[in-house]
């Protein structure tokens, strides 16, 4: 092996254990020197590269990754938070749907129906003409005549409708007159009944009109009177 | 079902105690060395900080990748490498005129005894293809091949280059010592 070549084996790795490097070295006296004093540099090298490592570097490199693992922590739990919201708010939506779904008030009035036996009027003063048409008025409608045998005047809420409750006596008993102002969300059935009560509703402009008595009355000669009588404005 | 549950998550902590075991006792058989190859590639000290802060954190999330423990090491260095790569694609965005700038290098006065000092700057002064085979040669204990494979070269090209650092390392040195004996003589 030359000169050269030696020279360029140990510069490339003066730990090198290559078998004909070695023997080239145990052959000339001047390699060895040349490769002692390189092997003394390498040491002077890597002692010149060991240069200062941050002191807290160590506990810095623990401690962010302790760090990152409570964040990634945190935005787990963040999406199970945010899941729990969806979830919340699709139950909410669900729920206003729900209840703006359209009621059918045909029960409801049948239930008002047992109240009315036991109604009494609100105030002293005798149901007029003027009084209903004042209630009415809200509703857009008036009675052009007064119904025979008026007890009551209250408004009353079917479900979440609003309407005027006339609690009548009539020969055929008592019977209940609701106006009920029309809305898109609400459906009245044309006939309704129970064990106890049975009702007809009249479809007019702008509301309808439901007419409850018992279950044997007649109710057509008050569907007839009502209807005469009562008028909405458009 | 709920003691099921219950070895389950046990299981889980447990894991996750080995993975944290793992990397604290990876932090500490590296850091050191990690950190001193990162000085000598970047020559900043606060830069190579950073660096191998980002490398470890990296290392974290993908801890799980790493199977073999031998290999940590080389896993590590090529982690740090890439993040130092990055450093540059990022610095791409935002060129600054180099004449303008401070340009950092913390080789030049870093400190240690006279002999150190002395190789210190001239390691610092060799270029990165020189410099970087032969402090992963230095630091790590790489064989020609392992630094072969470590920067994607082919080993002859390594050879030379481990060859050319060390020559012109000598040069250096004996020009100093000749200019010394002039001055001394």
């Amino acid at each position: 092996m030359d000169e050269l070549e030696f020279r360029r084996r140990i510069y490339a790795d003066p730990e090198t254990t290559d078998s004909d490097v070695v023997e080239a070295a145990k052959a000339d006296e001047s390699k060895r020197s040349f490769w002692n004093e390189q092997k003394q540099l390498d040491k002077q090298l890597k002692q010149a590269l060991k240069v200062d490592v941050p002191e807290d570097l160590a506990s810095k490199l623990i401690w962010q990754q302790s760090a990152d693992e409570f964040t990634r922590y945190k935005r787990r739990s963040r999406w199970y938070l945010a899941m729990a919201a969806s979830v919340a708010f699709t139950v909410g939506i669900g729920l206003t749907m729900w209840y703006h779904q359209p009621l059918s008030i045909g029960g409801q009035a049948l239930a008002h129906m047992q109240y009315a036996e036991m109604e009494h009027a609100h105030s002293l003063l005798p149901v007029d003409l003027n009084m209903v048409n004042a209630k009415l008025a809200s509703f857009g409608g008036s009675f052009s005549e007064m119904l025979d045998g008026v007890e009551v005047a209250n408004y009353c809420h079917l479900s979440t409708v609003r309407s005027l409750h006339l609690i009548v006596n009539t020969p055929q008993g008592k019977m209940s007159v609701f106006v009920v102002p029309e809305r898109g969300d609400v459906s009245v059935p044309s006939e309704f009944a129970d064990g106890q009560y049975h009702g007809e509703s009249i479809k007019m402009k702008h509301a309808n009109v439901m007419i409850v008595g018992d279950k044997d009355a007649d109710l057509s000669d008050m569907k007839k009177a009502v209807s005469e009588r009562i008028q909405f404005s458009a | 079902m709920f003691g099921r549950n219950k070895s389950d998550s046990a299981q889980v902590l447990s894991g996750m105690k080995a993975k944290h075991q793992r990397y604290e006792a990876l932090v500490k058989a590296f850091h050191a060395d990690i950190y001193r190859y990162a000085f000598w590639l970047i020559k900043d000290q606060s830069i190579a900080e950073d660096v191998v802060q980002e490398t470890f954190l990296r290392a974290w999330r993908s801890l799980d990748a790493l199977n073999d423990e031998k290999a940590a090491k080389s896993w590590l260095i090529t982690i740090l490498r890439r993040e130092n790569a990055r450093r540059f694609e990022r610095k791409q965005f935002d060129t600054v005129d180099i004449d303008d700038c401070h340009i950092q290098d913390d080789t030049q006065h870093a400190d240690g005894d006279l002999k150190d000092r002395e190789l210190q700057r001239l390691l610092g002064g060799l270029s990165v293809e020189y410099r970087e085979p032969l402090i992963l040669q230095l630091i790590f204990g790489f064989s020609g091949e392992e630094i072969a494979n470590q920067l994607g070269l082919n080993k002859n090209t390594v050879m030379t280059r481990l060859f050319r650092a060390r020559n012109q390392l000598k040069e250096a040195l004996e020009k100093q010592n000749e200019q010394r004996g002039r001055v001394n003589g």
